[in-house]
């Protein structure tokens, strides 16, 4: 199959088209470059969206759990060996994607004759002020965007993906508070998860807010924080729903 | 001063006239002689578990430094003073930083405490041909939280240099300040009053203070606390909550108080 180059697009066309209808029940995950530090959000069952890698790196992510699982125990491997061979400020996520997960992904999507990852991730770094913050947007073909500071929304359908990140943009900036990025980022999740519309014809907040109250009920959010004003090494911890107030 | 320990290659090859370095290499006037960390000490207060160090090293009657930090945080919840050769203990510091941090990441819980504890133990054990040729001895403290109780209590390790683990009941000392060190904490705890574990932290701070400028007065290696230079310890509280640093700022506060 490989020596021949049509049959060979095709495959690989395939294989995009199977890893996204896997993904499209996807719970969607969040990341807002904030005054204070970094806020990561997802909604899944408890340690299964939002995790540590490193002192100033975190990752959100959607997909199978055990493609999830392997990414970030690769991504935190790498920055452990990085931190003790050099130095933990060599620890950077430009070249643990670049040089790392990207090319990892890409060559795993591309081998058609074993399973692609499944997944579709953001990474943070945190600097010493959101303007320096770095997010990725990781995607399952080993694509990445990187963007200082601002929003990323990680879900399964592109467009939709666009229209999350416009509408929290228009909510939310560097100065929002963390409670208040939570509040927005779970009206997206519900606008998301329920196909409602978020430009113009969006629900209303109240709508929107007693729709993913409700659909909360039975589900964990799972919310990290990189804070950019501890005064110990590993800035991330985890906060929880009573914590904001939400 | 050079640390060695009852009959350690050096101490064997002495005992039987054989002198396995020139005197110029290794210990001898104007050689190599390792340089050393000493005097730290860790004692239970009211707030948690305070973990003091003078801020020298010395090499022989040299004075390398006076700005060395002894008790480092190794993770949210653990501390370790490091007394001896730093050139072993700064890098067992580091493996330890590293791999509880590994470990805490990758497995999304946090290593208990007896495993902790026995992993500075078996650093110890892999530097026993260092300690053996007597030129890279660590005696370290460790204060890790027990989360084994309810609310969650800081305890207080030590070890000899093989790396045989002891827990401390009240407190603990190494290096070669510790002998006096040790005699006012046995003291303040049977007859003092208050007694250490009573002492809130600035009570607590400013004993730990008196204690190093005790020892600074009878061992030349311990380095002192002097507010008229700005000179002051590393101290660091573990309490249920994780780690506090207590500040030049404060020190100065709280011994003058």
């Amino acid at each position: 199959m490989t020596e021949e180059p049509y049959r060979w697009l095709e495959a690989v066309a395939n294989r995009r088209d199977y890893v996204r209808e896997q993904l499209k029940d996807g719970s969607p995950v969040f990341a807002a470059s904030l005054d204070d530090g970094i806020l990561l959000l997802g909604v899944g069952s408890g340690q299964s969206k939002v995790f540590e890698l490193f002192d100033r790196h975190a990752m959100a992510g959607l997909g199978h759990p055990a493609d999830i699982e392997k990414i970030r125990q690769a991504a935190i491997d790498a920055a452990h060996l990085e931190a003790f061979t050099r130095a933990p400020e060599d620890v950077s996520l430009r070249r643990l994607i670049g040089f790392g997960l990207g090319p990892q992904l890409k060559t795993a999507f591309e081998q058609i004759f074993s399973a692609p990852f499944l997944i579709e991730l953001i990474l943070a770094e945190l600097g010493d002020s959101p303007e320096k913050d770095l997010l990725f947007r990781l995607r399952f073909d080993g694509t990445f965007q990187s963007r200082h500071g601002g929003i990323l929304v990680a879900a399964s359908q592109p467009g939709r993906e666009t229209e999350a990140a416009a509408f929290l943009h228009s909510h939310l900036n560097a100065s929002s508070q963390p409670a208040e990025a939570a509040a927005r980022m779970l009206e997206t999740w519900w606008c998301l998860t329920h196909a409602k519309p978020l430009g113009a014809e969006a629900p209303d907040q109240a709508e929107r807010t007693a729709g993913w109250k409700t659909d909360l009920q039975d589900r964990v959010v799972e919310i990290g924080w990189l804070s950019r004003r501890a005064a110990k090494l590993a800035r991330f911890e985890t906060l929880s729903r009573e914590s904001l107030g939400l | 001063m050079t640390q060695s320990i009852a009959g350690d290659f050096l101490s064997l090859l002495a005992g039987n006239s054989l002198a396995p370095f020139r005197p110029d290499v290794v210990g001898g006037a104007g050689g190599f002689t390792p340089t050393q960390a000493t005097t730290v000490f860790a004692f239970q207060c009211a707030d948690g578990v305070l973990m003091a160090g003078d801020r020298r090293a010395t090499a022989g009657n040299q004075i390398v430094t006076d700005r060395v930090d002894k008790v480092l945080e190794i993770d949210a919840t653990s501390l370790l003073a490091i007394a001896g050769v730093p050139a072993t203990a700064f890098e067992m510091a580091r493996v330890m930083q590293t791999s509880f941090e590994y470990y805490r990441r990758s497995q999304l819980q946090s290593l208990s405490l007896p495993a902790k504890v026995r992993a500075l133990a078996r650093l110890l054990r892999d530097n026993l041909p260092m300690t053996l040729q007597g030129i890279g001895i660590v005696a370290p403290l460790f204060a890790g939280l027990d989360t084994s109780t309810v609310p969650a209590k800081p305890r207080i390790y030590f070890y000899d240099p093989l790396g045989a683990q002891f827990q401390a009941v009240g407190y603990a000392a190494s290096g070669s300040g510790s002998g006096s060190i040790r005699s006012v904490l046995s003291f303040q705890e049977r007859h003092g009053s208050p007694k250490p574990t009573e002492m809130k932290i600035k009570e607590a701070v400013q004993f730990a203070l008196r204690l190093l400028i005790t020892a600074s007065e009878f061992d030349s290696a311990t380095g002192g606390v002097d507010p008229t230079t700005d000179s002051f310890a590393t101290l660091k509280l573990l309490k249920p909550e994780g780690v506090v640093t207590i500040t030049d700022a404060e020190q100065k506060e709280w011994l003058q108080a």
